[in-house]
């Protein structure tokens, strides 16, 4: 049987590989080809080299900080929101797995506003800030800083459910014996959960935080609705950015490509630095 | 034995959703009328439709045509303002769209190389006002389908009511024919509102409609409002009115200052949350909260239609000129149009014969001409539409009257903008900072004036 397999296994990967190819490799390729050109529909291009990569950063001979405002801001929004979700995520599971009454019932409720669409609940919530800052004659994008942390409300409302039940699953995986020894030898809470719970609950760190990583840096739905990009271009996250510039721009589809490119890179270096971080925390068991 | 049931139904499941994708030959939404009556006919038409509103009626049209003809025609509707995207990727397609609405200069700029000379067709031969084209590349590019027009709203009920009251500043709305008038009456209303609605039992709370500057609402006026300095500029300038020119000096903003200015201190909306959202000027002016309310003819279905529970009425309705401190004896509606039909010029030949005789057809058979102004109640700017299929918009015989009067349509000059979206944004960000009064009149200058220049050259790049 092993045998059969170890023979025939490229038979069986085929149909994946060959899905795999034409809804990933494909475009993906294709689409940093399209990074060098520019093009009007994606089978109508002509070859301009890096004319679209500078273009990203000056325009008409002059620097344009919009990408390098919508970069950093986007790395500011994505720290600020990963450390919020999953602390608030973790403690909501802490007590969660506690044995307190109505467990169940407060899983599903911090649970449901993750099956809410990113559209729908930021349209939701623009009317909940506006109307609870016209109080103040504000309004949610009258400043970048306000469009920020309503930004950042809007997803940790919607992903600490999400990662709450991951780290609830983890929690549960710690084995009882585990804590049971570690309190006969006398640790106190803190010391229980610095040197039990923390390190045994690695993997589910690194999924954590690579999702609401990935999350933060990717966030588009929640950035159109929410902000729209304003006040200006002022909030505007890199996968708006991208989104503008192709539609937005006469003749700027390569320079959308070429921008995606870079997102492309960067998102993939951060996840993979950060994946590695966390695993060489992780103890064996 | 149930496990392999279960693995088969699952393999079952994957297999039909995954060749589900593969039969739907023509795309969803398109309408397969073709193949029933003549299969000879060998070119075929596909539009691709800018109006979601009008897609029932373009899709029965395109039946009736098939059925008469046996020529093959499709429609398809881009979702509201999914028109780029969708056309970007119809494009791309073999099977791609022989017509498509280019709604700009800067448009048939994008789709040079896809827009056929429209100059020697029928199409363009019907047109009353040969103005109404996108000439671009020494090509007629687009031919209006229709026309709009717009300026400011006003509840001709009310304003006359307040006519016949003591103390008004003018004794007839004709008497409203210039700026400094027009900005007298709206003071007069907004500060004595208690007062009119006791005189005349309205429900009035502002003169003008609020000025909402989010997304939704902020285009009145960074593009039609700002559509006023551009055309007087380009007039003066004596270059082409909606072709525009590359550098603007911005000579007539502060006349666009003192009509935001009233539009702001007029409407009882908070300045400082004009970017909320939350506001809806429609329906302040549907319910008769608004007298005035700066919007085009396309607001006349919407304000006349009975599922929105409006208070106003057809009689009510009337439009007149955004009035500009320039040249207001003259001056008309604003007159233009953001949709040409373009005709692609990659199609197969056999096709485009045949979308351009679909094209004819539509605006001279008497099915076409019907659906056309009475079922999309479009105003349609070809000579064969004469007696029952002129337009019944209130707002568009307003504007036939002022022409008829004399006046001089403001053009659409806004149809110059280079880089629309961007421009726009870059307007109404210092705009709203402005109306809010953390930001100077200054900024929206510099972002009028020098985002003109710096976008037009991004947006003509590579041109001569």
């Amino acid at each position: 049987m092993e045998k059969a397999i170890k023979k025939y296994f490229p038979i069986f990967l085929l149909p994946t590989m060959i899905a795999f190819a034409i809804g990933f490799i494909v475009p993906f390729v294709y689409g940093v080809f399209l990074s060098f050109c520019k093009f009007t529909t994606v089978t109508d291009w002509k070859w301009t080299g890096l004319e679209n990569y500078t273009k990203i950063f000056f325009v008409n001979g002059k620097l344009d900080t919009t990408f390098l405002h919508s970069l950093w801001y986007t790395a500011l929004f994505t720290v600020v929101s990963v450390i919020i979700i999953n602390l608030i995520s973790f403690l909501i599971a802490m007590a969660l797995t506690k044995g307190i009454k109505g467990t169940n019932l407060f899983r599903t409720v911090f649970f449901l506003p993750n099956l809410i669409g990113g559209i729908v609940l930021s349209y939701i919530w623009l009317m909940i800030f506006n109307s609870a800052l016209s109080q103040f004659s504000k309004t949610i994008v009258s400043t970048q800083w306000s469009a920020f942390w309503g930004l950042i409300i809007v997803v940790c409302w919607q992903q600490i459910g999400y990662m709450m039940i991951i780290y609830v699953a983890g929690l549960q995986n710690i084995p009882g014996e585990l804590i049971e020894a570690a309190k006969i030898d006398g640790a106190n809470t803190w010391q229980l959960l610095r040197h039990v719970t923390l390190p045994m609950l690695m993997p589910t760190i690194t999924i954590c935080s690579f999702l609401t990583l990935t999350n933060g840096f990717k966030l588009f739905d929640q950035n159109l609705a929410l902000t729209g990009g304003n006040p200006g271009r002022m909030s505007e996250l890199l996968a708006l950015n991208i989104y503008n510039t192709m539609y937005g721009t006469t003749g700027w589809q390569g320079v959308g490509q070429a921008k995606a490119v870079i997102f492309f890179i960067l998102v993939a270096v951060i996840a993979i630095v950060q994946n590695k971080l966390t695993t060489s925390k992780e103890v064996q068991e | 034995m149930k496990k392999k049931i279960v693995s088969a139904l699952l393999v079952a499941a994957m297999a039909v959703t995954t060749f589900a994708g593969c039969g739907d030959n023509g795309g969803n939404g398109t309408t397969q009328a073709g193949g029933k009556a003549d299969k000879t006919a060998s070119g075929k038409v596909y539009m691709l439709n800018f109006k979601p509103e009008t897609d029932e009626a373009w899709k029965a049209l395109a039946e009736t045509y098939t059925d008469q003809t046996g020529v093959e025609v499709n429609i398809l509707t881009a979702a509201d303002g999914q028109y780029n995207t969708t056309l970007q990727s119809e494009m791309s397609k073999s099977d791609m769209p022989t017509i498509f609405t280019v709604g700009n200069t800067t448009a048939a700029q994008t789709w040079n190389d896809y827009t056929y000379d429209l100059k020697d067709t029928d199409l363009y031969n019907h047109l009353t006002d040969k103005s109404l084209v996108i000439n671009y590349d020494n090509k007629v590019a687009g031919v209006a389908n229709c026309y709009e027009c717009y300026g400011i709203i006003f509840n001709k009920t009310i304003l006359e009511g307040y006519c016949g009251m003591d103390g008004a500043v003018v004794k007839s709305v004709d008497e409203i024919n210039n700026f400094d008038t027009l900005k007298k009456v709206a003071d007069d209303i907004n500060s004595r509102v208690d007062e009119i609605n006791e005189a005349l039992g309205t429900d009035l709370t502002e003169a003008f409609a609020s000025a909402g500057l989010d997304d939704g609402s902020s285009w009145r006026f960074s593009g039609h409002l700002a559509n006023m300095p551009l055309y007087y500029e380009f007039k003066d300038d004596g270059c082409d009115l909606t072709a525009g020119e590359a550098e603007i000096t911005g000579k007539y903003l502060d006349n666009f200052k003192n009509v935001w200015d009233m539009y702001v201190s007029d409407s009882a909306a908070d300045p400082k949350t004009l970017n909320s959202g939350a506001l809806n000027a429609e329906s302040e002016f549907g319910m008769g909260e608004a007298v005035f309310y700066q919007n085009g003819d396309w607001e006349y279905a919407n304000l006349t239609n009975p599922d929105n529970g409006y208070t106003v009425t057809a009689e009510d309705l009337s439009m007149m000129p955004i009035y500009f401190g320039v040249d207001d004896a003259n001056e008309g509606l604003c007159v233009g149009t953001e949709n040409y039909w373009a005709v692609n010029k990659k199609a197969p030949q056999e096709d485009i014969d045949a979308t351009l005789e679909f094209l004819n057809w539509v605006i001279t058979s008497d099915e076409g001409r019907d659906a056309i102004t009475n079922q999309m109640g479009l105003t349609a700017p070809f000579d064969t539409f004469t007696g029952d299929y002129e337009t019944k918009n209130a707002f568009a015989q307003a504007s036939n009257k002022l022409m008829s009067d004399g006046k001089t349509s403001v053009a659409w000059s806004f149809n110059a903008t280079p880089n629309v979206d961007d421009w726009r944004k870059d307007v109404v960000a210092p705009l709203t900072a402005y109306s809010a009064g953390t930001g100077s009149w200054d900024d929206v200058v510099t972002a009028f004036v020098d985002g003109w220049a710096n976008q037009w050259k991004l947006a003509h790049e590579g041109e001569e």
